[in-house]
């Protein structure tokens, strides 16, 4: 029965490094210290190069609905190495970091292009694991 | 939060980590003196990374080693060349790449 | 075949390992993607390491180069002396960050470099050979203090990574294996006794009919 619990606990573990709310760009563009808190009460903070760079691409009237960190959807159900992006603006910086064409509400990534999206924006981007 | 570095090293390259206002220094003499020092180092809440010359690391040798292993997060620890320049054959980070990902990876390079 | 110790063969038990085996793939499958993940982490980090390990490098090269020109221009003993009044001020602020349920350190990294009137040493000695290595070993400050947040998030990140390659490899290898052995086992055991059921069945028929 004890590897039940190690499995429980391991998933339980998975996402405890989200944070309780996220925050918009704007919010973001006008903090001093520009954080989100974490489930465990941690502090994540969002580096300014990455909030600079997302103000050059992401056009001033989403700077609102952008929210911070973007989340990097891990669902097993879409096969091994695929990612989901959701949101309008979210995945309009996606696209545009990945340069690949996308439209709505939604895309799918794959590993190579998480690789690319997380080397790219390393702290206003996170995993979120879908344990269902 | 803010944290002290720390240096321990050679008599010359701790005076020059001291000219640029390092808060705690160690000249290495000995191996008992200089793992005393470390001990503390890790032990405490006000530093936040311990710079360290291969050259010294590698003369307190596993001693050394486990230390870095069992430490908390901070301290964090970073091995530099002395004035000679002198890098131990076997990079660290390698060793670690070898044995998690099972690959070959230079991370080397002019270092 | 699987052992059979210590299982019933109930259909209680049948439902209960069914839901063990479901938990257990769920497991294995979202803990392989956190190992894929990490591993994306892991090749950043060390991408991100060379690169800065060549600049801090270089940096540290022309600060002994420095630091070797004001032994020699200005005197040992001064040297030391000096570096002995400097001003011992210099702190790093520490935060972390979270990848993936890891903490990893990040360094707050700002250029430190002092004005020769602030670092402290008495002026009558000071010469530029003296001022040059002090800033020198500022400038070279700010590439190593990134480097050492870079390799100590390597180990850690490492660690874990050896950590989730563990565990997604004990429930591929042993314990789906085990539980979907033991549910063979019991569904096989079951429908033996369905079919043991169905003959005596048959044969209380049989014994009836031959009464009548």
């Amino acid at each position: 029965m004890s590897t039940d619990r190690i499995i429980q606990f391991e998933l339980a573990r998975l996402n405890v490094h989200l944070p309780e709310r996220q925050i918009t760009l704007k919010e973001a563009l006008s903090s001093p210290a520009p954080h989100v808190v974490a489930r465990d009460g941690s502090k994540h903070k969002f580096e300014r190069g990455e909030l600079e760079f997302l103000k050059e691409i992401v056009p001033p009237s989403d700077w609102d609905s952008l929210r911070l960190p973007i989340l990097i959807v891990i669902n097993p159900k879409l096969g091994r190495g695929a990612a989901e992006i959701a949101g309008r603006p979210e995945v309009e910086v996606v696209s545009s970091v990945l340069k690949k064409e996308a439209r709505g509400d939604e895309m799918v990534i794959y590993r190579p292009e998480v690789a690319v999206l997380r080397a790219k924006l390393p702290t206003t981007t996170q995993y979120l694991f879908m344990v269902g | 939060m803010s944290f002290k570095i720390a240096v321990v090293a050679d008599g010359e390259t701790v005076t020059g980590f001291a000219l640029a206002g390092v808060l705690e220094t160690h000249v290495h003499v000995n191996k008992e003196e200089t793992l005393a020092k470390l001990d503390e180092l890790f032990a405490s809440k006000e530093v936040g990374v311990v710079i360290i010359t291969h050259r010294v690391a590698e003369a307190l040798g596993s001693e050394f080693r486990r230390r870095v292993r069992v430490k908390k997060l901070l301290p964090a620890v970073l091995r530099i060349p002395d004035k000679t320049g002198w890098v131990p054959r076997v990079d660290e980070l390698q060793e670690i790449i070898r044995r998690t990902v099972g690959a070959e990876i230079t991370v080397k390079e002019g270092g | 075949m699987a052992k059979a110790v210590g299982i019933t063969p109930t259909r209680m038990e049948l439902l209960r390992l069914r839901q063990r085996v479901a938990l257990a793939q769920k497991g294995h499958d979202l803990l392989r993607e956190k190992m894929d993940a990490l591993v994306i982490e892991f090749f950043g980090i060390v991408r991100r390491i060379r690169d800065a390990r060549v600049k801090a490098m270089r940096r540290l090269e022309a600060a002994y180069h420095a630091l070797s020109l004001c032994f020699a221009l200005q005197g040992t003993i001064e040297t030391h002396q000096a570096a002995r009044e400097a001003r011992k001020e210099l702190v790093v602020d520490i935060s972390t960050r979270h990848v993936m349920g890891i903490l990893v350190p990040v360094f707050d990294v700002r250029p430190i470099e002092r004005h020769a009137l602030a670092r402290g040493y008495s002026l009558y000695a000071t010469s530029s050979a003296l001022d040059e290595a002090s800033r020198e070993f500022e400038k070279v400050l700010g590439g190593l203090l990134k480097l050492a947040e870079l390799e100590e998030g390597a180990r850690v990140i490492a660690l874990e990574l050896e950590k989730t390659k563990r565990r997604v490899n004990a429930l591929k290898y042993v314990i789906l294996p085990g539980l979907k052995a033991m549910v063979k086992f019991i569904s096989m055991r079951l429908d033996e006794m369905e079919r043991e059921n169905f003959s005596r069945l048959k044969r209380i028929k049989a014994m009836l009919e031959a009464r009548e």
